[in-house]
């Protein structure tokens, strides 16, 4: 069996579709491209899917990917690429369909490319100024308190033609491990400088491993 | 791919579900706006999860797209969260494609699926910034139209609309788009425009007929108020159901659609005749689609959108003359597919073995029958065939196969109803529990559980309780009462529903151009989602009543007078009034008719294929 690693751009309009809703869609499209993908054997039978650290709603990403099985030899997964892709939702682009190198557990960090309207920058001045920027995160087991400047010391901006940008790495964890998402920023910078998340894109870049290399 | 708006972004972080808002689904249609001539939106006045499971947007939006030079986008209506946001940032309406707003487009089309939808027609067209009077608006506005089944009456509506579509839209609406077109072209106004669209089979403008009121409220007459329209518009038919294929290509919902699954319509129109059912008369005459082209197009669909389910709909599926064999064409790919099929509208007469067994090869649900009514007087009333033997042989075939679970569907505030028909809906559900465990060979070391729904009977136009007066709310809530007594059973369910809906769906249902007063003051003062239970308020209808000086009880609570004009008597389905006179009577004796495969009762709707429906001496049931 070969776990089979699906990487695709979620932008405009597919940033509103929900995991769950992504789970469903890709199920179909699955099912309908006929590709020897692996179904579970139960009472229920259904296609293995597992998508690596879904992102929030409303946020881009260049990087998403989904794993499926097949116990196909040798599957010809450029010819997978090009069935899947015209059934996909707009805003879903496959960059590219390949046998999986490392396990999603191995995902450490993400980077964002954060762009914000040039009236952010004095906010983003002061957030550097900062000694503490203190935001309540909320986990499973109810909500904390984490200082971001422990992870985001500095915002290095530079003026670009929307406004000012930045890439953010945040840790990007599975399971237990720590996850923080560049939402907590844009709260911080909303409740404390009144800059309207709405105004603010998050593209997702890339997804890193421990040992520093780009997630496949 | 355009960029999604700063405003429109920031509504969408306000919301729940945003994904109802931002359109891209597999199979929606994406054309470039500079290269069209006809836009149209095809609106559904209702949440985007009801209006996706709707089949008839899917037939026309995929023969509109056909047409390379015209693009159908959708629109439904926000729910409240998104409705607040939009109103605040100043967002009009769009439709789902392109994200322009309603104003922009030729073409706006709303289906008149239920009488409680009308105020959320106002609220969208408000919500696009389109004046709600057709005689407020001239040809700098979109045309706005209306098809669907309430256009059956379509007065209470009338004010509202340029155009109405009484019948099937697969031709009428194409040629309304082409008129349109031509329209465009040739720079016409907007009342050469409607002159041109009167002349298509099926078109009501409701602004070239007049109507004339006696002292007493009723209604004179309805007349032409131009040359060249008819007197009475005749209901568009597609006369042959294989002369077109059936949507191939669903818009596949991701925010879950109630009715999420392929679904292919196997007939139209229905051969039973019950009296309460409106859908049983305004879809004559019955025609079947052939298994062939329902297998074929269904195994497509399937393959396009990678749905798992398929479901066969019409009104009365059990009916086809042909199902055995549709069912074994469809099993012939289904299970190598993975598609497990399904059909909604069973009836219990001709509920076979081998049709369960055909049905439920991958999964077992529940099963429902409608018996409408609690005892075989009323049922013969009603005209619903159906005798306590014919559900006995379908529950026991059912239970054996495995079923634990039956709903039964009830009516009450029946014409002739009693409270000895009331205890027959408790007896009826009684019987089918006590059936299931003298049944030695229901599922093992499992209970039954039988669910009883009981529906308010609502007289609908063109059927032949449209002469009746609705039960009062307090006549049903002491019905309600007296059924919940005679329930003895834990394995038996009692569900209902509040009676005020059912009340102002009987006011609009037989309503007449008076009413459009009604529902704009009430959507001023704020009634729209009066489908859903949260939103609706009757005090606030009623105070719209009272505004407006209008007697709501004037349409519901009268008998209507055989010989009197309604509302909808210009409006012509097919059904002729003296074929209704005659089941209304017959009915009033508990006298039954024959489902028409068997024998014609004359209904008159047989005028729209230009001949017999059937070919009786063949073996044809």
């Amino acid at each position: 069996m070969t776990t089979i690693r699906i990487t695709f751009e979620k932008c405009g309009e597919a940033a509103y579709i929900s995991l769950l809703d992504l789970q469903r869609v890709f199920h179909r499209i699955l099912k309908r491209s006929g590709l020897p993908v692996y179904y579970t054997q139960g009472f229920n039978p259904h296609i293995y899917l597992s998508f690596a650290c879904p992102l929030s709603l409303g946020q881009e990403s260049l990087c998403e990917s989904c794993e499926v099985k097949t116990e196909a030899e040798n599957p010809d997964l450029e010819q997978w690429k090009e069935t899947l892709q015209p059934y996909m939702p707009r805003g879903i682009v496959i960059t590219r369909v390949a046998v999986a190198v490392q396990k999603i557990a191995e995902i450490e960090t993400a980077v964002y490319r954060i762009t914000m309207p040039a009236t952010a920058a004095p906010a983003l001045e002061e957030y550097n100024a900062a000694p503490s920027a203190v935001v309540v995160k909320k986990t499973k087991r109810g909500q904390k308190e984490l200082e971001l400047k422990t992870y985001l010391p500095q915002i290095a901006y530079t003026v670009v033609p929307e406004g000012v940008a930045f890439d953010l790495k945040l840790p990007c964890g599975t399971g237990e491990a720590l996850n923080l998402n560049p939402s907590l920023l844009l709260g911080y910078l909303q409740q404390n400088h009144n800059i309207p998340p709405w105004e603010c894109r998050v593209l997702r870049t890339g997804l890193y491993t421990k040992t520093g290399e780009e997630f496949c | 791919m355009p960029e999604l708006s700063t405003k429109l972004r920031q509504a969408l972080s306000q919301v729940q579900k945003p994904g109802r808002y931002t359109g891209g689904e597999p199979g929606s249609t994406y054309k470039d706006k500079e290269k069209v001539d006809v836009r149209m939106a095809f609106c559904f006045p209702d949440t985007y999860e009801v209006g996706m499971s709707f089949l008839g947007e899917k037939i026309l939006y995929e023969l509109l797209n056909r047409h390379e030079n015209w693009w159908c986008e959708r629109a439904f209506m926000p729910w409240t969260d998104m409705k607040q946001q939009m109103e605040q940032l100043g967002i009009p309406l769009y439709c789902l494609e392109s994200k322009d707003p309603l104003r922009d487009f030729d073409i706006v089309g709303f289906t008149l699926e239920y009488e409680l939808c009308y105020t959320n027609i106002l609220a969208m067209l408000d919500l696009s910034g389109i004046p709600l009077r057709a005689a407020d608006r001239d040809e700098r506005w979109p045309l706005i139209i209306a098809g669907g089944p309430c256009v059956c009456n379509a007065e209470p509506m009338a004010d509202f609309f340029d155009v109405m579509q009484l019948g099937e839209g697969e031709q009428m609406l194409q040629d309304i788009c082409a008129t349109v077109e031509t329209s465009k072209k040739q720079g016409w106004n907007r009342q050469r425009l409607l002159e041109e669209l009167a002349k298509i089979p099926g078109v009501y403008i409701p602004s070239f007929y007049n109507v004339t009121y006696k002292e007493d409220g009723r209604i004179e007459a309805v007349t032409p108020n131009r040359p060249g329209v008819p007197a009475r518009v005749t209901k568009a038919i597609v006369k042959d159901m294989d002369s077109f294929v059936p949507p191939e290509n669903f818009v596949v919902p991701m925010v879950g659609a109630i009715q999420d699954r392929a679904s292919v319509e196997v007939l139209r129109g229905c051969v039973r005749g019950c009296r309460f059912c409106q859908a049983g008369q305004i879809y004559r005459p019955f025609r079947e689609r052939s298994p062939q082209l329902i297998s074929e197009s269904a195994r497509v669909l399937c393959h396009n959108t990678g749905y798992d389910e398929l479901s066969l709909t019409s009104l009365s599926t059990s009916d086809h003359s042909r199902l055995e064999e549709i069912l074994d064409r469809l099993n012939s790919w289904a299970e190598a597919d993975h598609v497990s099929l399904s059909l909604p509208s069973l009836r219990v007469d001709n509920f076979s073995q081998s049709m369960v067994e055909k049905t439920t090869k991958v999964r077992k649900s529940g099963l429902t029958f409608a018996a409408e009514a609690g005892t075989q007087r009323l049922r013969d009333v009603i005209n619903k065939n159906v005798t306590w033997e014919e559900i006995e042989r379908g529950c026991n075939i059912a239970f054996s196969e495995g079923y634990t679970s039956v709903k039964l569907y009830f009516m009450m505030g029946l014409p002739t109803e009693t409270m000895e028909d009331i205890k027959g809906i408790a007896d009826t559900a009684q019987k089918v529990v006590d059936l299931y465990y003298a049944n030695k060979n229901h599922a093992k070391g499992k209970g039954v559980q039988v669910t009883i729904s009981v529906a308010c009977f609502v007289p609908k136009p063109d059927t032949p309780f449209q002469f009746c007066a609705q039960d009062r709310r307090e006549q049903l809530r002491e019905k309600q009462r007296y059924l919940l007594s005679c329930v003895h059973s834990k394995k038996i369910k009692v569900n209902y529903h509040d009676s005020a809906t059912s009340v102002l769906e009987g006011v609009f249902a037989k309503g007449d151009r008076r009413l459009g007063r009604v529902i704009e003051t009430a959507y001023r003062h704020g009634a729209f989602f009066d489908t859903w239970e949260e939103y609706f308020d009757y005090d606030r209808w009623l105070e719209a009543f009272r505004e407006c000086g209008i007697d709501p009880d004037f349409y519901n609570y009268r008998e209507i007078g055989l010989d009197e004009v309604t509302p909808w008597d210009h409006l012509d389905v097919g059904v002729t009034h003296a074929h209704l006179v005659r089941e209304y009577q017959k009915a009033l004796r508990a006298e039954t008719t024959q489902p028409c495969n068997r024998q014609c009762s004359g209904c008159g709707a047989n005028k729209l294929l230009g001949g017999p429906c059937f070919d009786y001496h063949s073996d044809h049931v």
